[in-house]
């Protein structure tokens, strides 16, 4: 798997990388997986909550909202809500 | 502004794709290694579509020519893409958007790459890149660091496109000796109960 931008959240990431790749192709693509409460969801918090405030720390979080902001017409426009 | 465009197609299934998708730039990628971090910032699937929406940062160290950094301000080594993708398992897509978050007040680069199947054995990469430069003054300036932007995404995807293929056989590689290892152990376990069964009867 690939690193974290952060160091310290590597080995957290990696664990989470690990539990979403099984997930997303032994249950996701058979149409199994569509809720987000899954076996990862512990693991995915424990690294959110690692990167963000490695986020925080460089500046990036902010940069961050303004590019999702940013996205909201792509976000409509994929997610098949806007016919 | 200028564009950026390419499409290839890769022997193996989309399901294979969209799941090696997600490590493309593991070190089994030995070709892209201008990428050095990959970060899952959030991540849903929508209960009405099924479509699978995620947020990554994208952590780059590439090089820029020293022309180019004595115009921008030096520290440009390192830069931040911020990537959303949406899988649709019922249409069986995945597109990515990406634009970049480092000088995003001088340069906008906007990416978009679908992969789709082409039949049950092989898979489209279609990607396309608008690259803009915003900064004020000479329009010569900014044609030239667009045209580097272009040139520096033209290396990328043929390093792409060759680290990628590695990462497709190491996964079908891997899944198959998983799905051996699985298989021994059912046969192990069913013949540890047939034994049973024969002692008992």
């Amino acid at each position: 798997m690939s690193q974290s931008l952060a160091p310290e959240c590597n080995e957290v990431k990696e664990r989470y990388d690990t539990c979403f790749l099984k997930w997303y192709s032994e249950k996701y693509l058979r149409g199994m997986g569509t809720t987000d409460n899954n076996e990862c969801a512990a693991l995915f918090k424990e690294y959110n909550s690692c990167l963000k405030g490695a986020l925080k720390q460089r500046g990036i979080d902010k940069l961050l909202d303004e590019a999702r902001e940013d996205n909201r017409e792509n976000d409509a426009t994929l997610m098949g809500k806007k016919k | 502004m200028k564009v950026f465009s390419n499409s290839e197609t890769f022997n193996y299934s989309w399901e294979e794709v969209s799941t090696a998708n997600w490590r493309k730039y593991c070190p089994w990628n030995q070709k892209s290694t201008h990428v050095v971090a990959v970060d899952t910032v959030s991540r849903s699937v929508d209960p009405e579509t099924g479509i699978l929406r995620t947020e990554r940062l994208i952590t780059c160290k590439q090089t820029a020519p020293d022309w180019l950094k004595s115009l921008l301000g030096g520290c440009i080594d390192e830069s931040q893409v911020f990537e959303t993708s949406y899988v649709d398992p019922r249409s069986k897509t995945v597109t990515m958007v990406s634009a970049n978050l480092t000088m995003s007040n001088l340069i906008n680069v906007q990416e978009t790459v679908v992969y789709r199947p082409l039949n049950d054995h092989q898979t489209s990469f279609e990607q396309s890149a608008q690259i803009t430069a915003l900064c004020g003054g000479w329009q010569r300036i900014k044609n030239r660091i667009e045209d580097t932007l272009v040139k520096r995404f033209h290396e990328n995807a043929i390093k792409g496109k060759e680290g990628f293929e590695a990462v497709l056989a190491m996964s079908r590689r891997v899944f198959a000796e998983e799905r051996e290892r699985e298989r021994m152990m059912l046969i192990q376990s069913q013949a540890s109960n047939i034994r049973l069964a024969a002692v008992a009867a």
